[in-house]
């Protein structure tokens, strides 16, 4: 149970209040939404490397590679809160991860009239996911509209 | 309702007996009943119709024969998608009889485990053991070819790793097909997974509800049938007739090889070859979008184009509604530096020729927005009117090498 390993670092930091939102599995390894420190966990859970960190005008980028060779961009804003994460390869990250707590929504939203296996434009609340592209090169973005920093043009994240 | 599905189906009834009858001689009779057709040499009948959920547009389907391997323990599968965006056939269990389905036999690795996949589509996954099948398609036949089977009940616990990844489509009505038929210009479904252990890909399985994500040798990953028939199987070709407006149906043909037969002689067709990714260049709007496809499994045109208006009702929201049909321009070239110029398409309101339309499934000019900004992906659209060819990787025909599209 890597996830459970990797936390254990934090469980002893943390006041026992914050313990018990910390074994909950979801909470403790999301990213979306969440904050910046997660995305450390994405890098251990998932066995994968950070390639590059950088920071642009209005937010921060990682990005990590995967084993499978998808490569998966976090933002960060200037608060610390990871607002948008967007991936490309031959296999989807791990969603319930990257979503967090927003996993459940996206996966239980409704498709859209004349769905097929290519596209994926979800709005439910806050959340948008956006998935398109084919087998072997698929790619994906997930963001919260009210987290995107004032001055960042979400169409140029990915 | 009821009276529009007797509607329906009476009008399928009706066209695959047209199919059977254009067959001509030398048809063996299989894969009629319910769509796809009829049947005969490298050459199937392919249909655009309303689909097993009574709610697909511009879905092309044909059937295909699946047997336990050396044995005539075969059955017929309607509705099978053909797709041009992936590779290998899968099929959904609830389809198969429950004969066929414990009879066909779940590929093992050296250690006993079975083998499992879990399959990544861009809306989700599809996640069954991998059998192996003997596979015809007309008169072509593809021996002990692994298969996937969805949504196979005695493999019911997915694994998390899995279902982590989206939504589940085990079932027709989430799936929209009884089965799917890739037939890209790859072999191979995920050539990463035969050297490592990767969440979300092929498993190992103990029992049938106890997987873990493990390596499986390359002749043991879901491949493309057409790649294993022993002839006619560099590529495909699909004909499909001109779609001018919207059409209750469209019937055409798959035809099996490429400048292997009389009837698939390349002949001056433009070559563009893909990448890695099956992708080549499409500029339009005077941008150069490196992620485009041309691709039978989309059903629609999408591209992103903001001076488009999108539809405000009926769930439509992702589809342009122009007030009037537009006529666009794009140019497509090849990883070969081939050029593919001045060719053009239409976009019709999409809310209009729906709702004029309820019970058509061929919709030539529906088009939408591509959640990919550096996409254009052409779908089955693009095929009707033309002989589009598909060459599979490393194959050679008389007009070049695949991966390649002609047409």
């Amino acid at each position: 149970m890597p996830l459970f390993r990797s936390d254990e670092f934090k469980r002893a930091a943390l006041a026992a209040a914050v313990l018990v939102v910390a074994l909950s599995p979801r909470m403790a390894s999301a990213t979306l939404g969440e904050a910046e420190i997660t995305v450390q966990n994405d890098v251990t859970r998932a066995h994968a490397s950070v390639k590059s960190s950088q920071d642009r005008t209005g937010y921060r980028v990682h990005e990590i590679t995967l084993p499978s060779g998808t490569s998966m961009r976090e933002f960060v804003a200037p608060n610390g809160m990871v607002f948008a994460v967007t991936w490309t390869g031959p296999i989807h990250p791990d969603l319930r991860q990257a979503l967090g707590r927003y996993f459940e929504t996206y996966v239980a939203a409704p498709r859209a009239k004349f769905a097929d296996r290519r596209h994926v434009q979800i709005r439910q609340g806050d959340l948008v996911v956006q998935l398109g592209g084919h087998m072997r090169a698929l790619s994906g973005r997930a963001y919260l509209i009210s987290a995107v920093p004032s001055g960042v043009d979400i169409g140029d994240l990915h | 309702m009821a009276s529009l599905n007797a509607l329906k189906s009476g009008l399928c009834a009706a066209l695959c007996m047209t199919a059977v009858a254009c067959g001509g001689g030398g048809s063996v009779g299989r894969g009629v009943g319910g769509g796809g057709g009829g049947q005969t040499g490298n050459v199937a009948s392919v249909i655009v119709d309303e689909g097993p959920n009574n709610a697909s547009v511009n879905t092309l389907f044909t059937s295909v024969t699946v047997c336990v391997p050396g044995t005539g323990n075969c059955q017929t599968i309607d509705h099978v998608q053909v797709d041009t965006g992936s590779y290998g056939l899968r099929l959904l269990a609830p389809i198969l009889t429950s004969a066929l389905n414990s009879a066909l036999p779940v590929e093992t690795l050296a250690n006993g485990m079975s083998i499992a996949e879990c399959t990544q589509f861009v809306d989700g996954f599809t996640w069954g053991p991998i059998v192996t099948a003997d596979v015809q398609v007309a008169g072509e036949t593809a021996k002990s070819v692994p298969v996937q089977v969805i949504g196979d009940a005695r493999y019911s616990s997915v694994p998390s790793d899995c279902s982590g990844t989206g939504t589940s489509e085990d079932t027709v009505a989430t799936f929209g097909a009884n089965g799917i038929l890739g037939v890209g210009p790859f072999e191979i479904d995920q050539p990463a997974c035969a050297d490592a252990a990767l969440a979300a890909c092929y498993y190992a399985c103990a029992t049938a509800t106890s997987c873990t994500s493990s390596a499986v040798p390359t002749a043991m990953l879901v491949a493309n049938p057409v790649t294993r028939f022993a002839a006619d199987n560099n590529g495909v070709m699909i004909q499909l007739p001109s779609v001018p407006s919207p059409a209750p149906t469209v019937t055409g043909s798959l035809i099996f090889g490429i400048d292997t037969q009389t009837n698939n002689a390349s002949g001056t067709q433009t070559v563009l070859t893909v990448d890695t990714n099956a992708d080549l260049l499409i500029t339009f709007n005077g941008e150069s979008l490196s992620n485009s496809f041309i691709d039978s499994g989309s059903n629609g045109i999408y591209f992103n184009d903001t001076s488009l208006a999108t539809c405000t009702a009926m769930n439509l929201g992702e589809f342009y509604c122009p007030a009037s049909t537009l006529t666009l321009g794009l140019s497509i070239q090849g990883m070969n530096g081939v050029m593919a110029n001045n060719l053009t398409f239409d976009v019709g309101n999409a809310q209009a020729m729906l709702s004029a339309n309820p019970t058509f499934n061929a919709f030539p000019q529906l088009a939408g927005t591509n959640p990919n900004p550096g996409s254009f992906d052409y779908g089955l659209a693009f095929f009707y009117g033309k002989r589009v060819a598909i060459a599979v990787e490393d194959k050679v025909t008389t007009a070049g090498t695949g991966p390649y599209i002609a047409f």
